[in-house]
């Protein structure tokens, strides 16, 4: 796979507190805040009818199954994680031709979704959304 | 990267008492989180748990140790210190992690088991939204089927739309759309406060 550039957000997932409190171990069962995982949109069929990536022109998102690795980096500061795909998701479709910027450098559409400890590793939390670049990990 | 490692090793030499001071914390450049993550070594495997992040609830806190109980059953014991950057709704400080908040925490695993956190996140939620209506300074949402009321708090909220940069005005958000949103939980409620929230425009 080519390197995809688009948007990166986290998310909550292993029924930790709060709102997270049912958001259960994820599509491969395995997915927990704590751990360097990832949501990838195209999983299976039935994930890919759901985030429908294609919706918003992004047609480079092949499909990879649990446990995949994918690399992340921040377009904003260079840093990168690498994870394996614990879940289905972002809900890419949702989205379509949004934009996440920080200076000159933006990035359209949602591509991936880390969890905590991953996003994290490469961003503070309460930035939320930001541009990147995925490729094979 | 020697900034990143300068300030480890700060973080560190304080947890251990030794001679280095948080004055030099400030000397060595900002504390923000954002300057903590330039390019490093990646320590955990892909799919394994990060020893150097936390997540739980906090259930006791003695002085500048908080006690975390984590969703997958491990006790964290996090030592918040003067370079500690802490995150609750905005950027505040150490004294505002209380008993009952839920957490995200990253920092350097000590010998003997305890985090030296570098950077705190309270009750810390990222939502992907419906917005079923809206109110005077109240946002209702739709969260994987579960309502939240989201509270816009004046002079902190904004609004991101399309990338644009943060603003204060929210009346572009629309009910009937979808939107994410940072915000601060309210422990042991369906409520947060809203940090910020991104929406098209």
């Amino acid at each position: 796979m080519a390197g995809v550039n688009g948007e990166v957000s986290w998310f909550c997932c292993g029924n930790s507190w709060g709102p997270c409190g049912s958001a259960g171990t994820g599509a491969c069962g395995t997915c927990h805040s704590g751990k360097f995982q990832h949501a990838w949109p195209n999983t299976s069929d039935a994930c890919y009818s759901i985030t429908r990536p294609d919706r918003c022109g992004v047609t480079a998102m092949s499909r990879r199954t649990c446990g995949f690795r994918h690399s992340t980096t921040n377009l904003c500061n260079g840093a990168r994680v690498v994870t394996s795909i614990a879940d289905c998701g972002p809900q890419t479709d949702l989205f379509c031709g949004e934009r996440a910027c920080c200076g000159g450098t933006c990035a359209s559409n949602r591509i991936i979704d880390l969890t905590p400890a991953a996003f994290s590793a490469i961003a503070s939390l309460n930035a939320g959304l930001i541009p990147c670049s995925v490729n094979v990990g | 990267m020697t900034g990143t490692i300068g300030r480890r090793t700060l973080l560190t030499s304080a947890v251990l008492g030794t001679s280095a001071t948080l004055v030099g914390a400030t000397a060595m450049g900002s504390l923000a989180p954002e300057t903590a993550f330039a390019a490093r070594a990646q320590l955990p495997e892909p799919g394994q748990p990060d020893p150097n992040f936390a997540e739980g609830r906090v259930v006791s806190r003695d002085g500048s140790v908080v006690m975390a109980s984590g969703s997958d059953g491990r006790l964290h014991r996090i030592q918040l210190t003067g370079g500690t950057s802490v995150w609750k709704l905005r950027p505040t400080t150490v004294d505002q992690v209380l008993v009952g908040d839920g957490l995200y925490a990253r920092g350097v695993l000590m010998p003997g088991g305890l985090l030296a956190a570098e950077s705190v996140w309270v009750n810390i939620v990222n939502l992907k939204v419906h917005i079923t209506a809206i109110g005077k300074n109240v946002l209702y949402l739709d969260h994987n089927g579960q309502k939240v009321v989201g509270h816009v708090v004046p002079g902190t909220s904004a609004a991101v739309y399309n990338g644009t940069a943060a603003i204060s005005d929210l009346s572009m958000l629309k009910v009937g759309k979808h939107a994410q949103v940072i915000g601060a939980w309210r422990p042991d409620t369906n409520e947060v406060d809203l940090a910020t929230i991104y929406a098209a425009a």
